[in-house]
């Protein structure tokens, strides 16, 4: 078999690991230096242009550091528990539309969002191991808590995700995509704030970020990690907020799809993607600087009793909305 | 007058088990009574008032015996009981019982005396080493500063951490001695079940530097800067107490312009502490929008700090007999300017204490301390007044010109962590308009008043509201340039007991925001 040199130009460098890469590090730059200026401080500022290489830097940082892997920790889970969530969580873009069409030529097919959705559930899993194969207390409580809080908000978000396949008729996320003349964020606005809620909890974010709460469990399931290891860990965070904002570009704004200037439409798909992507980014900071983090029973008891409920309304009223735009033939 | 009312209560209970009434100054007085029969004084001190409890339990070494002095604190003044024991039988009879409050008060004589209380419900180290030297009491006269380097750093308490405790569903997190959720070093154990914590163990004195015993060492002008080291934020209220306590022995009157200039800076001090702490609470609940903006405001307040006195934390302000600097007519508008503004910005931090809803979930009916535990306990400062126990030692025996400034003392009575902070919220402005009543009634004169370095002999006790509460000093002067025995007793050791009442039963999340509006320091309980 004769090696496919596009096929491998769109897997490593663009839209692929290389470009994901490089928009994590950027993405994380955006959130720091929007959460800092929200806050009435700077954020980063010296390395490179306003501080934008500073994601990098620490990245490097880490990789530098000592690598310690403590004694007594469940050493074959612990090592892999990093790579294997970072590895999923970029594996999963393969499905997403960045420059018009899917990484991967023929990897969409009718269902990829489910099995998007299910790889960002096992990736989850894989950070709920890391803290789980360590010994430390603070890792253990972390991880038991983000397996709480995950199980209960993967239901909602899998509901909420089902109202624009619906719209579109489709559960593939490139035909989703498509089919949004007008983003599914006008048509079905309050599925929309009900996601990016759900997003948050998701993504451990403010209210939500209960797993790695400094203040009570040190940091959570990350605690025993040092050096390289903390940094895929730190990265594949990274990586799914990115996911997790790309998704909810995908689902509700369009994805890479808007108007096409002079030149290339790969281009112009990417920064129409790009730039909704930090739209998204920066309304989930928004919220993190709003919000006190919650209790643990507290996003619980939402959790079940308001977001749940209130998703399985909102997909009926999703239902409702289509129905009424594509009368049943 | 109430004095002689509540001598006179005590003299019919005890009958001859009074030997001596003398007279602490200023005005304070002191009844010694025999061995034994300290309860029944203490019990009677404590039945005079509703809101009575102990400030603190002295100890002095007088050569062949050590005194105990239990200052209770009942009718708006201290009453002191004292009692003197031989040191070959330095045995007493526990009052933890009589008032739960005064527990660390004895744990902490009987380390530092090696006094035994007898029927102490948990004795053991509090302030030393769990491997420090039997038979070693550091702050007898006849202590000989000996080489002590501890090898096994808390030997005890790190056998208390074994994760898997006898109840193999309770695991411990140990909060501290280094955690994010503490600034300073200190160590809780908690049992916990699941999230909820069923048991607390406080262990203190990881920052113990012995300045009791060091302040023994010094002259009086140096002792200022000494007790001042002992907090960073409340650093003037130090100060103000130890000076104000010498100038009572020396009787010495502070001009009033100086009166006023105290005011000023010990009210900086308390707006300056109640920030820092509300940003913190912010930081503790994963607000962290509410920590920077406050921290940032705050700056606000060391800016006028250094405009009075050049320096922006440790003030260095107050000495005997005055204030060391005067304040310039022109740095007046300055201050006032500032104040406004950062009155302004209160009205809106109040808003967003009392709207926002992720902040009201994680402070409201949290952390809740009824008003009768906060009595028995015998908390001070914000924390009671936040349980509906109203005292303020500004207002209850008036120092610095706190008797001429019109104020308010807030309380409120919910008695959880919202409505500990809340006090703080309110005071914030209670204390800025302090600040500009007395920057527009300034007296002019002197601003200090010179006084001799050698200090007659004589024993006083000093009251100041900190920041944190009911700050206590007890000195005592042997006629030299250095003082004989300098007692410090700071709001947070009063403080400690109630987390411990409020922690357990509550949710492991809770911990670190029901701890913090207690507003622990720990550089002052451990002295």
């Amino acid at each position: 078999m004769s090696l496919d040199l596009a096929f491998l130009l769109r897997v490593l460098i663009f839209p692929g690991l290389t470009f994901i890469l490089f928009l994590t590090m950027f993405c994380d730059w955006v959130e720091r230096k929007i959460e800092a200026r929200m806050q009435n401080r700077m954020g980063p500022t010296y390395t490179g242009p306003a501080g934008v290489l500073q994601p990098f830097a620490d990245f490097i940082k880490l990789l530098t550091k000592e690598d310690i892997v403590p004694f007594n920790v469940r050493d074959f889970v612990f090592r892999l528990a990093p790579i294997l969530s970072f590895s999923i969580f970029a594996f999963a873009f393969v499905f997403l539309p960045i420059d018009g069409v899917s990484v991967v030529s023929n990897s969409n097919f009718e269902g990829d969002l489910v099995l998007v959705l299910t790889l960002v559930s096992i990736a989850n899993f894989f950070l709920f191991l890391s803290g789980w194969s360590s010994i430390n207390p603070y890792s253990a409580t972390g991880a038991a808590r983000v397996l709480t809080q995950f199980l209960g908000y993967d239901i909602p978000l899998f509901i909420l995700a089902l109202a624009p396949a619906f719209l579109a008729k489709s559960l593939s996320i490139s035909k989703i995509a498509a089919s949004q003349f007008i983003p599914f964020a006008f048509v079905v606005p309050w599925v929309f704030v009900l996601f990016i809620i759900t997003l948050q909890a998701e993504l451990e974010k403010d209210p939500f970020d209960i797993p790695h709460a400094e203040t009570e469990i040190v940091g959570g399931y990350e605690t025993e990690y040092t050096g390289r290891r903390l940094a895929f860990l730190k990265l594949s965070k990274d990586v799914q907020i990115v996911l997790g904002a790309a998704i909810a570009v995908e689902l509700f704004l369009g994805g890479p799809h808007g108007p096409v200037f002079y030149g290339p439409s790969a281009f112009w798909c990417t920064l129409w993607f790009v730039l909704k992507l930090l739209v998204v980014i920066v309304l989930t900071e928004y919220l993190t600087c709003v919000f006190a983090r919650l209790r643990i029973d507290q996003a619980l008891v939402i959790n079940w009793k308001l977001i749940l409920p209130l998703s399985l309304l909102s997909l009926v009223a999703a239902v409702g909305v289509g129905l009424w735009l594509y009368p049943l033939r | 007058m109430n004095t002689d009312k509540i001598l006179e209560a005590l003299s019919n209970a005890l009958g001859d088990g009074i030997l001596q009434t003398r007279t602490l100054r200023p005005e304070k007085v002191c009844v010694q009574v025999k061995v034994g029969a300290h309860r029944d004084a203490v019990k009677v001190l404590l039945n005079q008032d509703g809101n009575a409890g102990i400030s603190a339990i002295t100890g002095v070494d007088l050569g062949k015996t050590i005194e105990l002095m239990y200052h209770i604190r009942t009718c708006n003044t201290i009453i002191t009981i004292s009692v003197n024991l031989t040191k070959e039988n330095a045995k007493i009879e526990s009052i933890a019982d009589l008032i739960p409050g005064a527990n660390f008060h004895e744990r902490e004589v009987s380390d530092l005396f090696g006094v035994t209380f007898e029927g102490h419900p948990n004795p053991g180290r509090l302030i030393l080493p769990e491997d420090w030297p039997e038979n070693v009491f550091p702050l007898r006269k006849d202590f000989v500063a000996l080489n002590f380097q501890s090898k096994m750093e808390n030997s005890e308490a790190l056998k208390d951490n074994g994760r898997h405790s006898i109840d193999e569903r309770l695991v411990n997190i140990v909060f501290g001695p280094q955690h994010p959720a503490l600034i300073e070093p200190e160590k809780f154990t908690l049992k916990v079940d699941g999230e909820v914590v069923k048991e607390v163990k406080p262990r203190i004195g990881y920052v113990h530097r012995g300045i009791e015993k060091a302040a023994e060492n010094r002259t009086y002008l140096q002792d200022i800067y000494l007790v001042e080291r002992i907090c960073g934020i409340c650093n003037a209220c130090h100060a103000a107490c130890f000076c104000q306590t010498v100038e009572a022995i020396m009787g010495v009157d502070v001009p009033p312009r100086a009166r006023y200039l105290r005011t000023i800076i010990l009210e900086l001090n308390r707006i300056h502490s109640h920030m820092l702490l509300l940003g913190h609470v912010g930081f503790e609940i994963g607000y962290e929008t509410l920590f920077h903006y406050m921290w940032r405001d705050r700056e606000r307040v060391l800016d006028i700090t250094e405009e009075l006195t050049g320096n922006r934390i440790v003030a260095s302000f107050i000495t005997i007999g005055g204030v060391r600097r005067d304040l310039k007519e022109d740095v007046i508008s300055r201050i006032n300017a500032e104040l406004e503004t950062l009155k302004g910005r209160m009205n809106f931090y109040r808003q967003l204490f009392e709207g926002d809803s992720t902040l009201k979930m994680r402070t409201k009916n949290v952390g809740i301390l009824s008003r009768q535990d906060a009595l028995r306990l015998c908390v001070v400062g914000p924390v009671a007044r936040g349980s509906g126990v109203d005292m303020d030692v500004r207002r209850d025996e008036p120092y610095a010109a706190y008797n001429e400034v019109p104020f308010k003392v807030i309380t409120y009575d919910e008695g959880d962590s919202w409505a500990r902070l809340m006090v703080r919220l309110d005071e914030i402005v209670e204390s800025i308009n302090i600040i500009q009543y007395a920057l527009e009634h300034l007296p002019s004169g002197p601003y200090r008043v010179r006084v001799p370095r050698i200090v007659p002999a004589g024993e006083a006790i000093g009251r100041v509201e900190a920041p944190r509460g009911e700050l206590f000093y007890y000195v005592k002067s042997n006629g030299t340039a250095s003082p004989e025995r300098v007692k410090v007793r700071t709001p947070t050791f009063a403080n400690i007991l109630a987390f411990v009442k409020i922690a357990e039963g509550g949710n492991i999340a809770d911990v670190p925001a029901s701890f913090v509006s207690l507003d622990p320091c720990f550089s002052c309980t451990d002295r």
